[in-house]
């Protein structure tokens, strides 16, 4: 990790992980289709409405601020996306479960059924992508109550883990969770955990609000 | 329009290949003037076969090249068993290279207008050459023994002619002169006088194999009398005798060394985004509302948003992330704004 020159106008692209995974796999998974921006790492604090020197200076602590080169995890990119929304807006979209952490035992199923508040409703016509950190963690991901080709796509795919923490990404307005039930995940005897640790992170569709929620897989099983 | 996705237009999408060049050796060098061997490896059972070559004399970076004997009657090496007449490494050299250059076991090797049985074979590390080592950028000096004559080898890719194609590709004679310019001062071909080129030139495998006898002859006939050794079953050294003129040449007062390009044709995606004034104006940053009911943190974001654009991801159908881009500096996006990135993506 390292730091780009803002004495010029550049721009680092790399692929992510899972962009090389996709890539490896050959079948056309990888080609882009769409695109989105995000301005990770802004503290709008430093926003300085009050500057005396005028509205030109407002945002000087922002723009001069050096930024921190791509990370291929595509779980720490794009974090906070820029949404379109109409001109007068004045509170955003935020996205909210029931839950502020979502505990499952081994083998367990739950199903996440996201809100979006201040939109135009409750539940987002384009559904929600929920994305898993560790695939490895949970034996299905199912999104639910989305009719696309790209949802059921997702759906269809297989869980493969390779054994390795890759992400997995569905795409409906619920999604139903189902833990693990590989205890080896959990360690050998001795130096073994009783909880497995990832994070599923929701991002409404159609209002870009984002929410990240922890999750817990307690083992049930006999070390 | 509302969202964080933007769908692409397929004129935003171009696939371009561009020709790239660059140097073969170690730290971007275009020129080799020093050449070590490891006397491990040179000790090890590999050592029978060929020499490793590196940059530095601690031996740790990466080969630069190798040098190997080649012999069809099997002299200059020990053979595998002294009850089988002729088998030995640089025999087994000089099939490996007939079989990947000429296919056939009943061609043989004509450099220029002579055939020869033994030659010394270079070849490149890959990582060096990358896709193929360019035609015209080669300037290689050897020394004679007194390090007073210098010879100065290039390929005639120069000329004009049609390359030879054979089963390793394209091949170019090595005559002498420099970075492609012929000197004909000994032949008008830039050859030698009785033993043909100096050998071939083969971009497409980086390789350059030299000719024996042509290295074998006085300076007078273009030669660096070499001494190669094609004793039977006898261990003669040969690449440490090419490895010695190879050094002196690398002390030459001009020309020093071996200069060498690569090159490659570099695939790249770009893809242009466009944000355009009324798009990406609001954020989801925690910091760019205040409490917990989403009201934006600043009064007059509310009619004038102020956002600062850091990164641009690029995902498939299925909103899977597979690229990131980042930009050096943030840069300010309102209502009055558009942009336009053009991320280039390498393959």
């Amino acid at each position: 990790m390292g730091y780009l020159n803002n004495q010029v106008v550049t721009v680092d692209a790399i692929l992510t992980t899972k962009g090389r995974e996709l890539l490896a796999r050959g079948d056309g998974s990888f080609n882009i289709t769409q695109f989105a921006l995000s301005d990770d790492e802004i503290d709008y604090t430093l926003y300085n409405p009050n500057n005396p020197s005028g509205s030109a200076y407002y945002g000087e602590a922002i723009q001069n601020m050096p930024l921190l080169e791509a990370f291929p995890s595509e779980q720490q990119m794009l974090k906070y996306k820029l949404v379109t929304l109409p001109r007068d807006t004045a509170v955003m979209p935020t996205v909210g479960i029931d839950n502020t952490l979502i505990k499952l035992a081994q083998t367990g199923t739950t199903t996440i059924t996201p809100q979006t508040f201040n939109y135009l409703s409750e539940t987002e016509p384009s559904g929600y992508s929920f994305t898993v950190s560790d695939v490895r963690q949970f034996s299905s991901v199912v999104g639910n109550g989305i009719d696309t080709p790209q949802a059921n796509d997702l759906n269809s795919e297989s869980l493969k883990t390779n054994g390795t923490d890759v992400s997995k990404t569905v795409i409906g307005t619920s999604c139903t969770l189902r833990a693990t039930g590989v205890s080896t995940l959990f360690g050998n005897v001795g130096s073994a955990t009783s909880t497995l640790y990832s994070l599923l992170t929701i991002v409404g569709l159609d209002s870009g609000a984002r929410l990240q929620v922890p999750i817990n897989i307690t083992r049930t099983t006999a070390s | 329009m509302a969202g964080a996705f933007q769908i692409l237009d397929p004129r935003d999408l171009i696939i371009s290949t561009e020709n790239v060049s660059n140097t073969v050796w170690e730290n971007d060098s275009p020129t080799l003037t020093n050449y070590y061997t490891s006397s491990v490896q040179v000790a090890s059972s590999t050592g029978q076969f060929y020499y490793n070559i590196y940059a530095d004399s601690n031996v740790t970076g990466s080969i630069q090249f190798a040098i190997a004997y080649c012999d069809a009657d099997g002299s200059g090496s020990l053979e595998y068993n002294p009850n089988v007449d002729g088998l030995s490494p640089t025999r087994t050299n000089f099939g490996q290279y007939r079989s990947l250059i000429l296919g056939d076991e009943e061609n043989s090797f004509v450099f220029g207008n002579q055939s020869a049985s033994y030659f010394y074979a270079l070849p490149v590390e890959r990582s060096g050459y990358k896709q193929e080592i360019l035609p015209g950028t080669m300037t290689l000096c050897l020394s004679g023994s007194g390090n007073t004559e210098h010879l100065y080898l290039t390929d005639d890719s120069k000329l004009g002619g049609a390359a030879v194609f054979t089963e390793a590709g394209r091949i170019y004679n090595l005559v002498s002169g420099s970075a492609g310019n012929v000197y004909t001062g000994v032949d008008s071909n830039g050859w030698t006088v009785n033993s043909g080129s100096y050998g071939w030139f083969m971009p497409d495998i980086g390789t350059i194999l030299l000719n024996g006898p042509a290295l074998q002859g006085t300076f007078a006939d273009g030669g660096i009398n070499l001494g190669t050794g094609r004793n039977d079953n006898t261990a003669d050294n040969n690449p440490l005798k090419l490895f010695n003129r190879l050094n002196l040449g690398g002390a030459a007062s001009t020309n020093a060394g071996w200069t060498l390009n690569s090159q490659e044709n570099l695939s790249s995606d770009f893809v242009f985004v466009r944000a355009r004034a009324d798009e990406f104006n609001y954020s989801t940053n925690p910091s760019f509302i205040s409490g917990s009911n989403g009201a934006v943190v600043y009064d007059n974001f509310i009619n004038d948003p102020q956002v600062y654009i850091t990164s641009v991801g690029l995902y498939n159908n299925n909103q899977e992330l597979v690229a990131v881009a980042k930009l050096s500096r943030p840069l300010l996006k309102d209502f009055t704004k558009e942009l336009l990135v053009r991320v280039k993506l390498d393959f």
